[in-house]
Formats: structure tokens, sequence, C-alpha cells
């Protein structure tokens, strides 16, 4: 043999290897750098406070946030590998699903209207009832209900030890490849934690960068003012219930729906009366997205929103004391306002809307863009 | 005929104490406010155990604008039967300490321990239970603080639940 020849071939038998140690390396790599690693930092304004809800054992790394992301769409955690949180939670809808109530794996509809998720950092109680205590808690719930994704968190964690994108995922985040459902239900909340919305109209009005119309600035009066009938100061009181720069107070209450409800809301779970028909008053930053509104879904549109507290407001025993009586007549039943400030308070509600939260790419499905990408290298 | 009176009398007594048929009655729970956090006993205090403390009234406005008459308890005797440093334990780090009180509504407000003793300040703070000699209100009571004098009423909580003693961390 040629001993030229023969170095040749060992020249290219280094360059090959070389090649393939860079190739895997770079497989490696294009995981690391689609993914930047280490802790997870909250931008949000000044204003929203700092009154934060994250557990102790599960801080959030940006590797965390995206593989919650990419579980947050997997439908593989679904018995029927049909459904992701991102059915009933779809970020052009505020993370709603435009249903009064959802189906999941078996058709059934959910017993209530799915929920917007946005700004879930600062909440403590969720579900229309506040039945769990922490996203962690709330998170299982989804995942394991036979009507939502019906499969246990066991199935789930072997399902997802199939993929190698997984395997390595769950070591990049949490140090070793054991694929468990406490650390699939912590990355989910890690994502979720990071679903902020702060640049409405509203919020532009706060900074002092947007300028409302004067219908708007009405409708924001309306929406802040309880009424007065005695001076003439004419309100809605929603703020009473809705207020706050976040849109969301975290308080339960029985607006008057129903005199006798279908749904016994929070009484089911504490067993008093007083809790008859009481829920979650839930955020309404980007309330114009999220039809239909209520626990059940009732109302198609703002306007059939406002009509209710305007004029359908039913009393029973516990009826919300901030509502009852609370009137722009002196003894009216409910706020009797006139056409013109229904559609200024509806103006304002169109104020709440954030249309770079519901257009944001680092909330929208992973696994049609890099994943595929990290997918091909890796195989 | 006196034979029979005493007869229905028994009947009479025989249904009112039956707790069967007064649960019926209501089947709902009763309302109850929880005391817990930094004391020696934790409370769950029923509308039946404030009578067991020392009553007290105190006047102020309503949403109506005109004065009113609540009666309850004062904080301070509820916080010094369950234990919480009152009164001459109330010092040094103690001071950090204070009562957040939650309602049903999930609406929670807090008062500094100190603003509730009595060595401190005479603007009395109480658990109140009746207004103008009746039950509070639905959606008001069974539980409501009233604070002696404060403009605003955002503290005068409604439907008090619980009230936890912590420290400020
Ligand atoms: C089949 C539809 C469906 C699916 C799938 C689903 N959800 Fe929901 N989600 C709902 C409904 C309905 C509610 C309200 C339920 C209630 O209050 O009882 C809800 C409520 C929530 C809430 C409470 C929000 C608040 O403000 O209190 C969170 C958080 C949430 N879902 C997250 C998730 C996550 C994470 C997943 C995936 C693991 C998921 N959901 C999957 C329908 C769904
Ligand atoms: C006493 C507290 C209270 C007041 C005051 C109040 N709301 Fe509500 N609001 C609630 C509660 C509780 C719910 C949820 C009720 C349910 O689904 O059973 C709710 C639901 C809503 C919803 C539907 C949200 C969703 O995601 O489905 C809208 C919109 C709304 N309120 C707007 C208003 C407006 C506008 C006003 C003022 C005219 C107002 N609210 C006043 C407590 C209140």
């Amino acid at each position: 043999m040629n001993p030229d020849f023969s170095k040749i071939k060992r020249k290219s038998a280094v360059v090959l290897l070389l090649s393939m140690v860079i190739f895997t390396l770079s497989g490696w790599a294009f995981i690391k750098s689609d993914m930047e690693t280490g802790p997870y930092k909250f931008i949000y304004p000044a204003n929203f406070g700092n009154r934060i809800n994250v557990p102790d054992d599960n801080p959030s790394t940006k590797e965390g946030v995206y593989l919650g992301r990419m579980l947050f769409y997997e439908k593989s955690l679904s018995a029927n590998n049909t459904i992701s949180c991102a059915n009933c939670h779809q970020q052009a809808r505020a993370f709603t699903d435009g249903r009064s109530f959802s189906t999941g794996v078996d058709n059934v509809p959910t017993s209530r209207n799915s929920m917007s998720l946005t700004n879930l950092l600062w909440t403590r109680k969720f579900f229309w009832d506040g039945r769990a205590g922490s996203l962690e808690e709330q998170a299982a719930f989804p995942l394991t209900n036979p009507h939502e994704m019906g499969q246990s968190l066991d199935v789930s964690a072997n399902k997802l030890a199939e993929s190698s994108v997984y395997h390595q995922l769950f070591k990049i985040v949490y140090g070793d490849e054991a694929i468990t459902g406490d650390r699939i239900v912590k990355a989910i909340t890690q994502f979720e934690r990071t679903l902020i919305s702060c640049n409405s109209h509203y919020d532009q009005y706060l900074r002092n960068t947007y300028q409302p119309t004067p219908q708007e600035l009405k409708g924001l009066a309306l929406f802040m003012n309880a009424p007065q009938p005695q001076t003439g100061i004419r309100g809605a009181n929603c703020a009473h219930c809705h207020g706050g720069v976040k849109n969301y107070m975290e308080l339960f209450h029985n607006n008057g729906l129903d005199s006798i409800p279908k749904d016994a809301g929070i009484e089911t779970l504490t067993g008093l009366s007083s809790d008859r028909g009481r829920f979650k008053a839930p955020t309404l930053r980007n309330i114009a997205l999220t039809a239909p509104y209520m626990h059940d879904g009732r109302f198609k549109t703002l306007a059939e929103v406002v009509d209710h507290y305007s004029d359908h407001v039913e009393e029973s025993a516990s009826l919300s004391s901030f509502i009852r009586g609370v009137s722009n007549e002196t003894g009216g039943r409910s706020l009797n306002l006139r056409p013109d400030e229904k559609k200024e308070l509806i103006a304002f509600l169109n104020m709440l809307t954030d249309s770079t939260f519901i257009t944001d790419p680092r909330f929208s499905d992973p696994h049609l863009l890099p994943v595929q990408k990290f997918k091909q290298s890796s195989k | 005929m006196k034979k029979y009176y005493w007869v229905v009398i028994a009947i009479v007594a025989g249904f009112l104490s039956n707790p069967v048929l007064t649960k019926a009655q209501d089947a709902s729970k009763e309302a109850s406010v929880k005391v817990s956090g930094e004391v020696a006993t934790s409370l769950e205090l029923k509308l039946a155990d404030l009578q067991q403390f020392q009553q007290a009234d105190v006047t102020r406005k309503d949403r109506d604008g005109k004065d009113h008459v609540y009666s309850g308890v004062v904080l301070a005797d509820i916080l010094q039967k369950a234990g919480a440093t009152m009164g001459k334990d109330l010092r040094g780090e103690n001071l950090t300490k204070y009562i957040l009180v939650e309602a049903s509504d999930g609406y929670q407000v807090i008062f500094a321990l100190a603003e509730l003793d009595k060595g401190f300040t005479d603007r009395t703070i109480i658990l109140a239970s009746r207004v103008d000699g009746k039950p509070l209100p639905d959606g008001d009571g069974p539980f409501r603080i009233i604070v002696q004098d404060e403009k605003k009423p955002a503290r005068c909580i409604k439907q008090v639940t619980g009230i936890k003693v912590l420290f400020a961390k």
C-alpha cells in the first residue's frame, strides 16, 4: 500500500472522527443555545407589586420554563394523544377556548367555563371556586381529570420517557433524566408563571403613553366609581371587585346571576349557605377576547354582561353586599345604567386587551418551531 | 287539664332540643372565625362562643351615612384568650407582630398588634355580631370587624372567617 495513501486515510479518519464529535456536540450545543439556561427573571411593571407566588421548591429557570412550554402544548399528556392544555387555553383567546364548556378526551363537557391564564404569578387561589392553593396543585387536576386530559401522572411520565428529546430536556432542567409526574407539573407551572400581560391600552394609560378617547375615559370613571344617587355621581362600581392595576383582586362573590343557582359554587366546598352561588371574580384583563362569560359561559357578549349588572341582578341571601341595592337610582335594585353609559363601560373594557400578550412568540407552541429542528439534529 | 299542659310542654321541649330536627331546619353549616398563628391555643369561635366574652359597643357610620351601634367583643380580648402576646408581653420583637384578617370573599386586611392593645390606644376595635340590637345583615355577617373612628370603612371587614397572628418577616 502506498504510504502516502495510508497517511491520507489516517488523516481523513481523524477528520471524520472530529466531525462526528463536533456533530454530536453541536446537537447538544443546539439545545443549550436554543434554550438559554439559568434563573428566569420575571419582568413586570413596578405598579404590579411584588406579592408574587413562587414556591420555594419550584424556582423558575429558563430551561424549566422552556420544558414547561413544551409540556403545555404536549398532546401525549392526554389519554388519547389529542388534547393538550392549549386546547382549552389558546393564546389567541388569552388562553381560553371560546366555548361555554370545554370538552376533553371523553367528549363530556367540563362543568365550568375555561379560564384565562394571565398574571398567574400573583394568583393564590385557583379555579372558579378557588379550591387549589397553588399552580402545582392546580395542574395535576386537568392532567388527570377524565373529562380533561384523563391520564395518570405516572402514565404521562412513561409516555414522555419514550422520547429522547424529553430525556435530554429533563436532564438539563433537573440534573438527571428521571421523568416524574411531579417534575412534569413543576415545569408546566414554571411556564404558566411567565404568562405576564402588562401592555394593554389601560396599562399604557397608567404609564402615560396612551391617551384614552372621551368615551373610554367616561367608561373608566363609571368602572371606578360607586354610584351615589344622592349626590348625582354616576357609577358602575366594577372596581370594587375587578379593580387594581392588574384588573384582578382575587375576590369571591355571588354577583346575582341566579336567585337559586344550578351550580352552588363555593358552598359545595364549605357547606355555608352564605357561599351559595359564589365564584371567583375573574380577571378582566383581555376580557374582550375571552367570551363567553361567567362560570357557565352564559353570556355571549360584553353587552349582555353589562345588561346583567345594570338591569337583571337576581336577589338571594348570598348576593354580594357590594351589589345588593347599589344603584344609580334611589331605592334601585341594580345599577340602572343609561344606554350611552353601557357603551362607555364596554369601551373601557376593550381598553384591557393586550395584543402583544396574545401574539408573544415566547408563549406560542414550541413544537411548531425550534423543536422540529432540534429533533432532526438529535437524530 | 294541668296534666295535658305538662305533656305538651314536654313534647315541645323534646322537639326543640332534638339536634336532628334543629339541624334539619338549617341544613347549612354554621359560620365561625378561626384564630390561629402565633397563639398558644387556636380557637374556632361560633356566634354562641362570643357570649362568653365581655360585650362591647362601638358606634360608627355605615354607607348610609348614619350612626349605628355595633356590638361584639373587643379583638384584644379574643387574642388574649388565644394566648397571643398582648398586654405586658407586647414588647421587643413582639411589636413586629400583626393580625391578618380574612373574609369569606378572600378580602384581607391587617392590624399591627399594637393597634389593638389597650396599653397603646383607647380606640376600640371589635369583632361585631350585631348592629342596632339585631344580627348583622346577610352579606355583612355573621362577624364583622368594626374600627372605632377610622375615617375609611375599608378595614371594617365583613364576613370575617379567620384571624391569623403573624410575625412580619
Ligand atoms: C378540557 C379543557 C381543559 C384542559 C385540557 C385544561 N384546562 Fe385548565 N381549565 C379548564 C376549565 C374548565 C377550568 C375551570 C375549572 C373549574 O374552575 O372548575 C380551568 C382552569 C384552569 C386554571 C385556573 C385559572 C385561575 O385563574 O384560577 C389553570 C391555572 C389551568 N386551568 C391550567 C391548565 C393547565 C396547566 C392545563 C394542562 C395541564 C389545563 N389547564 C388543561 C379547562 C381545561
Ligand atoms: C361584588 C363583586 C362584583 C362586582 C361589583 C362586579 N363583578 Fe363582575 N364578576 C364578579 C364575579 C363573582 C364574577 C364571576 C361570576 C360567576 O361566574 O358566577 C364576575 C364576572 C364578570 C365578568 C365575566 C368574566 C369572565 O371571565 O367570564 C365580567 C365581564 C364582569 N364580571 C364585569 C363586571 C363589570 C363590567 C362590573 C361593573 C358593572 C362588574 N363586573 C362588577 C364579581 C363582581
